[in-house]
């Protein structure tokens, strides 16, 4: 006889996850079609089934933690087919939502990002901090002549601080990173195979070539966004890797003919391409995405002010608008929403869905 | 004078109204809008818990109207419109042109010379001529030509061999308006559009087939005494996927239960066990629904090798890998598995919908009746909620008394 | 017995539809000729024709012709047409079991028409006068037992009818279970407002009806009699004397016996039954946490191995009640399916739209009272293998078992309730006929008849009503009730030959034959379904109807020329019950499914009809071999007079002895079973036969 687990209900977190879902989530009836039309659900023990059941009961232990949600990559094949329309892609986002909540440390940085209530004090952290280390720098005002940022915010300056500043917020979630991983093995254990040699290669294929996107059906725009989006991200962060370099061998700022801000500018269009029909798809297509929430548009309204704040920096520049440094604070601000706060917010599945895809992968998992 | 009660619809339910009725002293017009009654339970196989043959009670109905002077009857007849009040209506009738009139002995001879066949369909006996009888125990037992089958006067050759002036190829319709005291609507039901069901790809495979049809095919097999094919490529099946909850429970298709579809795939599943040993089935379910005593059709199917229940809904059906059959996705609920499997044919346990208005009646946002309607409208059964043979001619019982009320 | 009046016969030869190619029916008309003389015959070429209907009714006239026998098709079809006023009909299948399944212009089958031609001559020879059965005394009102609601619906319906209604309820109140519950499911299942109980009003306007009389704190002490005459003595705190026609009992249900889910952890004061809970509800504060247990003693042979089926919603239903008495609560609900068909469906969504109820599939293994609340060990469920839930008080969805309905104390020697088909539920046996009683006149309604919600009960209470109310209608036509509708024939006793075995007070499946102390049988025909099962019972053969006695039969079997054993003509005595075989015969002959010639076949009501003296008339006659065939016996018996089939087959038994005696091989009397679709197998069940015997060879008997 297997040994008898006690059950705790929990309503609230139950209550959270509906919350967050938007979802009825009560109203699952376990008919297990969405494990059944899912693409990316393993034979054994497929999800999103078992995580319905556990969500109705809020068994918040057996949902932090748990593999299978991030192996979902929310194409809304479960949510589309629904019959009791419970919208499972829903609430195994909103799941995984409350994973990066459970695992930031300081705990107020997980509530700072997921909670629109801490939205000013997210946004105050960012304007102070800079404002304090201009200040320090003594160069918080706006320059005289032709637009130079480096004279308002030095380059050696910036790059020390935004760097060690990242640096420092990324360290505190590698810890978060470290419990996820012990979590998902103590509940989803290595099998008789046990744990294989970390497929970095082969996990690292599957993200570059969005392999777990393509059995979707009912999303079908949704791979290229994401696609456009990755790319282009990866696209500026190179591009600002090779931006460092040249503030560094002073050929900076990069005239516009120079290949990588031809780049840098492409992979801006890939974005905003990206995001447009991200955001269509979740003003249009309610049937799969159901109620979209408070991290999905912090997300998405995020990128886009960072990726336009970007662009018109650069205008400004060019162009001698009197707005020019204006726009450049703004743009660091965004800078350090998206990328400083990154693993706490919806766009930890960077990290998160990482992990869990070498964990599974190590399990055999698939 | 106490005008006659009308009742439409022929099948299990008007039936059984109106001898009921008649049978209490009641007068009584029952309309059928097919050439024969008996409606959807006279193509059944057999009816559950006891896998008998409709036929059986059917043909007891059919001789309590025969012996019965209170009952009169017209098929192929349809409503056109109701009129009036409680105790008064008028209710105007379509009668269809039956291209063979009352004449007919059901010698035969009409159908030994067609040269036209009806387009075979599902459950229908192949090569079934244009001039034809539903079946060895039809009532009326007369013979009917399908206009749509026949080739008209410019074949004749049923004219030519028919002894007893019966056909009329060129008979016109006509419209009679019958007095009654009360209506009772006992229109039934109708299968759920199964190619609405689009991942279950019915429109595309030939080996996916609705329960009801399923059922036809089995009545066509007990009747000519003939193995079980499959209509891709009329081999014998080894292995058939009963998918429960095909359109109901379902907020994309019907959001009700339809009440009858577990006993209805258990009956299959027996049936074969016990009369195609060579089948095997599956049946897959959300939950089990069986009332009252019909429980015995799990416990049963439970102790069959045959058998196999698989708790969770089907996702999609795919296209065969190679072989013909199809492939069906689904999650084992209980050993918690994700399967992709092989059938020979998958049988659609298909949702239950009302029969299209025939009267201009209250109903519900699916479109059933709703149990109160003006005074002397008394809709009755299958058309009210979805329900099986048993419950369906409980309520026409009751109906028959409402419709006695002074 | 008075001597028949001088018949005027007549025989009316169809020679449509094959059956003058097949026949020779010239020949036909001088062996009727022979047989009876001066027979008026006639021969047209359709009968059911405007003209040939025409010709008969005219030679009918002329010749005072006051029996008839058409030769045609089967008198399954064109039923109307050969119904003529004042004039006994009977029919001679030449269609559908000679010229369309026999070897046509050959001489076994023009003997074999023959044969079936003087068989229905002889007889209708034979038949007499029939005067209808109506009782002395015909009451139309009708007896309602329980005032629960099913009892209050049927008793509301027949007044409305017209009918007067006498309502008898053991308790001081009308009501009945549905009476004590706090709320009701919605009316639109929509919705997950609990309803009131509007119970109240239907009791109001029961109580306010001119045509219904209420017996409350009343107990039957009695019912005797037949339909349209039974005598009701009612117990209040006197005894009264009713007269009714027809009895509707809806005694109701009772929880499972709580004593057997100790293992569910009853005993406990934390662990209630659905009942219990009802009341619980109403009168108490409810805990935090709450627990269902549903099929709790359902489903399951260790106790009730059928589904309660009002058990999933009503548990649902409780589940608001807890969740309106206390905000704070939880619910946990443990099903094995959650069954609620139809739009009920709709209320499992509504009610899952609170989410402070949770659900999960699973068995329960252990439950437990811990000291400061109950703990539930479930297995396979869909949490995981095995979790323990703890709650503080634990509802059991107890499973729902019929009332008795040996309260009725019918006088009958078959016993004082309703025969109970199966778990103790009073029900039919047919799914075409839910309201096909063992004791006509005497219906079972609501939960007494089969588990059903509140709904389908009161559905259920009305549509027995109607079947009562046609039973009284019938009895005062004199005519039976389903299955032979119309049928106006009884059985008729010639009580001076009768020995008191007791026979047919034994046999007869409908309790139709009450006996004194001496066993002499007292007929009670308006409980008679028609069967003739008293007429294949009695050994004494003094059991008739008008249209079908010992004699009819015999001169059928006697009409027959049996050639000698020389000829090799086997003869082939095929008796076929009315219901499934003969249809099934006449589908044989639709699909022209030959079968032998040497058949002659005599069409029963019941094979529990066949009388032993047919068999040795027939064996003495020269024939080679019985074949009995009826309708489908055993658990799932299709007889529709019960055990007809089985009393046949039991017969057989005894019979071998007689053969044995008699020195005769015993596969000369064979029973057989078909379903009325089975027209292949009844072709190859006679030609088999036929063939067996032919290998016998023939019955030595025959030239005696």
């Amino acid at each position: 006889m297997s040994e008898s687990s006690s059950i705790q209900p929990n309503l609230a977190f139950k209550r959270e996850l509906s919350r967050l879902s938007g979802s009825q989530l009560n109203q699952c009836m376990q008919c297990g079609n969405c494990s059944a039309v899912c693409s990316l659900a393993p034979a054994e023990r497929p999800f999103p089934r078992k995580e319905m059941v556990w969500a109705g009961w809020g068994l918040k232990d057996k949902l932090i933690g748990n593999v299978d949600i991030w192996l979902c990559h929310q194409c809304g094949d479960c949510s589309s087919y629904c019959p009791r329309d419970v919208k499972p892609a829903d609430v195994l986002s909103a799941i995984r939502q409350k994973t990066y909540q459970h695992y930031a440390r300081p705990r107020l940085l997980g509530k700072l990002v997921s909670n629109p209530a801490w939205l000013p004090v997210a946004i105050a952290i960012p304007v102070v901090v800079i404002i304090a280390i201009l200040s320090l720098a003594g160069t918080f005002k706006i320059p005289e002549g032709p637009v130079d940022y480096s004279a308002f915010f030095p380059h050696g300056l910036l790059n020390g601080t935004f760097s060690s500043i990242t640096l420092f917020f990324y360290l505190l979630a590698s810890l978060g990173i470290g419990r996820f991983w012990k979590d998902m093995k103590r509940q989803t254990p290595p099998g008789e195979t046990g744990m294989k040699r970390l497929p970095v290669f082969s996990v690292l294929g599957e993200i570059l070539s969005h392999s777990n996107f393509s059995g979707c059906g009912s999303r079908k725009p949704g791979k290229a966004a994401h696609m456009l989006l990755f790319f282009g991200f990866a696209l500026l962060i190179t591009v600002t890797l090779y931006a460092i370099w040249a503030t560094v061998s002073h050929h900076y700022p990069l005239p516009i003919t120079n290949p990588f801000k031809i780049l840098g500018n492409m992979a801006s269009l890939m974005i905003y391409t990206g995001l447009g029909i991200m955001i269509w798809q979740r003003l249009f297509n309610r049937r799969v995405f159901g109620k979209s929430g408070y991290s999905d548009w912090l997300l998405l309204v995020s990128i886009g002010l960072l990726t336009l704040s970007g662009t018109l920096v650069q205008l400004a520049r060019l162009g001698e608008w009197s707005v020019a440094y204006h726009l450049y604070f703004f743009h660091l601000v965004a800078v350090w929403f998206v990328i400083m706060y990154l693993p706490f917010t919806k766009l930890g599945h960077i990290f998160y869905r990482t992990t869990a895809l070498l964990y599974a992968r190590t399990i055999g998992r698939k | 004078m106490n005008l006659p009660t009308l009742i439409i619809g022929g099948g299990i339910s008007g039936i059984t109204a109106a001898v009921e009725l008649a049978e209490a002293g009641g007068q009584v017009v029952l309309i059928e809008k097919e050439n024969y009654l008996g409606g959807n339970v006279s193509r059944f196989n057999n009816y559950f818990p006891k896998l008998c043959p409709p036929a059986c009670g059917l043909e007891i109905n059919y001789q309590r109207i025969r012996s019965n002077p209170r009952i009169s009857f017209y098929t192929g007849a349809e409503v056109k419109n109701i009129y009036g009040v409680d105790g008064d209506f008028r209710v105007k009738i379509h009668l269809k042109a039956r291209l063979i009139n009352n004449n007919c002995t059901s010698c035969g001879k009409c159908a030994e010379v067609c040269p036209e066949e009806r387009p075979a369909k599902l459950g229908r006996t192949t090569g079934e001529k244009a001039a034809y009888i539903n079946n060895g125990l039809a009532f009326p037992m007369k013979y009917c030509i399908d206009p749509d089958a026949c080739a008209g006067e410019a074949c004749g050759k049923c004219l030519e061999v028919c002894d007893y002036d019966a056909i009329q190829l060129d008979a016109l319709s006509a419209e009679v308006v019958i007095q009654a005291g009360k209506v009772i609507v006992a229109t039934g039901w109708i299968l759920y559009d199964a190619a609405k069901i689009e991942n279950y790809r019915y429109r595309e495979e030939p080996d996916v087939v609705t329960n009801q049809e399923f059922e036809r095919m089995l009545a066509a097999c007990t009747r000519e005494h003939k193995k079980l094919t499959r209509p891709s490529d009329g081999k014998v099946p080894a292995r058939i996927a009963f998918i429960q909850c095909a359109g109901s429970r379902d907020m994309n298709h019907l959001p009700y239960c339809s009440a009858v579809c577990c006993s209805v795939s258990l009956k299959h599943a027996l049936t074969l066990e016990t009369e195609y040993p060579e089948i095997d089935s599956e049946i897959f379910y959300i939950d089990m629904r069986l009332s009252g005593r019909n429980e015995k059709l799990l416990k049963q199917a439970e102790g069959k090798e045959r058998i196999t229940l698989t708790k969770g809904k089907v996702g999609r059906i795919l296209p065969p890998d190679g072989e013909k059959g199809v492939l069906l996705e689904v999650e084992d609920i209980i050993s918690e598995t994700k399967r992709q499997d092989a059938y020979d044919m998958v049988v659609l346990a298909m949702g239950l919908t009302p029969a299209p208005v025939a009267a201009e009646l209250k109903v519900n946002e699916y479109g059933f009746y709703l149990p109160d309607q003006p005074s002397g409208m008394i809709p009755t059964a299958s058309c009210k909620r979805p329900m099986d043979v048993s419950s369906s001619v409980k309520d026409a019982t009751a109906s028959a008394l409402k419709a006695m009320r002074r | 017995m008075m001597e028949a009046e001088k018949k005027h016969m007549a025989l009316a030869v169809c020679t449509g539809c094959g059956i003058g190619e097949c026949i020779d029916t010239d020949k036909l008309v001088d062996a009727a000729g022979e047989a009876i003389q001066g027979i008026n015959c006639i021969q047209h070429g359709s009968f059911c024709s405007v003209a040939g209907l025409a010709e008969l009714n005219r030679m009918v006239a002329e010749k005072g012709v006051d029996r008839l026998a058409v030769a045609a098709c089967s008198p399954r079809v064109k039923s109307m047409e050969f119904e003529l006023d004042g004039v006994h009909v009977e029919r001679i299948n030449l269609r559908e079991q000679v010229a369309w399944v026999m070897e046509p212009d050959h001489e076994d089958t023009q003997m074999c028409a023959e044969d079936q031609t003087r068989m229905v001559l002889a007889k209708l020879e034979t038949i007499k006068e029939n005067s209808p059965y109506i009782p002395d005394h015909l009451s139309s009102d009708i007896l309602v037992v329980g005032g629960g609601i099913a009892g209050l619906t049927s008793a509301l319906e027949g007044a409305r009818a017209g009918y007067r209604v006498h309502l008898v309820e053991r308790s001081d109140r009308l009501g009945g279970y549905a009476g004590r519950i706090y709320k009701m499911l919605p009316d639109s299942e929509q919705s997950a407002t609990l309803k009131e109980p509007d119970l109240h009003e239907k009791v109001k306007e029961v109580e306010g009806h001119p045509g219904i009389e209420v017996y409350l704190e009343s107990t039957i002490e009695s019912i005797s009699g037949e339909p349209g005459n039974f005598s009701v003595a009612l117990k209040n705190r006197r005894v009264s004397e009713l007269q009714v026609g027809a009895v509707v009992t809806a005694t109701g249900w009772k929880p499972y016996n709580t004593e057997k889910l100790a293992p569910l952890g009853y005993g406990s004061p934390r662990v209630k039954t659905l009942e219990e809970f009802e009341q619980f509800v109403q009168e108490e504060h409810l805990p935090d946490r709450i627990l269902f247990i549903l099929c709790a003693g359902s489903r399951d042979e260790k106790h009730l191995s059928y589904c309660s089926s009002y058990c999933c919603a009503a548990a649902l239903k409780q589940a608001l009640y807890v969740r309106e008495k206390n905000t704070n609560a939880e619910v946990y609900i443990v099903y094995r399916d959650i069954r609620t068909p139809g739009f009920q469906e709709e209320f499992y969504k509504m009610v899952q739209a609170d989410d402070a109820i949770f659900m999960t599939k699973g068995v329960i293994e252990t439950v437990s009272d811990t000291g400061d609340g109950v703990e539930v060990t479930v297995t396979e469920s869909l949490l995981d293998d095995r979790v323990t839930i703890i709650s503080d008080m634990v509802v059991l969805a107890t499973g729902m078992v019929p009332n008795t309905t040996a309260d009725l104390n019918l006088q009958y020697r078959l016993g004082k309730g309703l025969p109970e088909i199966e778990y103790d539920f009073s029900d039919s046996h047919f799914t075409c006929f839910p309201y096909e009683t063992r004791r006509t006149g005497i219906f079972a309604a609501g939960t007494v008849r089969a588990p059903m919600d509140m709904e389908m009960s009161g559905e259920d209470g009305a549509g027995a009503m109607m079947k009562a109310i046609q039973t009284v209608e019938c009895v005062k036509r004199g005519e039976a009730v389903h299955p032979r509708a119309g049928d106006m024939t009884w059985p008729e006793l010639y009580m001076e030959r009768c020995t008191d075995c007791k026979r047919c007070t034994e046999e007869c499946p409908f309790g139709s034959y009450d006996e004194t102390e001496k066993g002499t049988p007292l007929s009670n025909p308006a409980r008679c379904r028609r069967c003739g099962i008293c007429v294949g019972s009695c050994p004494e053969r003094v059991i008739g109807f008008a249209d079908f006695s010992i004699n009819s039969v015999s001169a059928m079997i006697k009409a027959v020329n049996v050639p000698d054993e020389f000829e090799e003509k086997p003869r082939i005595l095929v008796f076929v019950c009315e219901n499934d075989a003969y249809p099934a015969l006449d589908a044989a002959g639709v699909n022209r499914l030959k079968y032998s010639p040497f058949v002659r076949i005599i069409p029963v009501r019941c094979l529990g009809s066949i009388n032993k003296v047919w068999i040795s008339d027939a064996l003495s006659h020269g024939y080679d071999g019985i074949l009995q065939i009826g309708c489908k016996p055993g658990d799932d018996y299709q007889c529709h007079f019960i055990h007809g089939s089985e009393l046949t087959e039991q017969r057989g038994e005894n019979l071998q002895e007689t053969l044995k005696t008699m020195m005769l091989e015993p596969e000369r009397i064979r029973t057989r079973f078909v379903e009325i679709t089975e027209h292949h197998e009844i072709q190859e069940m006679i030609n088999d036969y036929v063939e067996e015997m032919e290998l016998i060879g023939p019955n030595p008997f025959k030239s005696m």
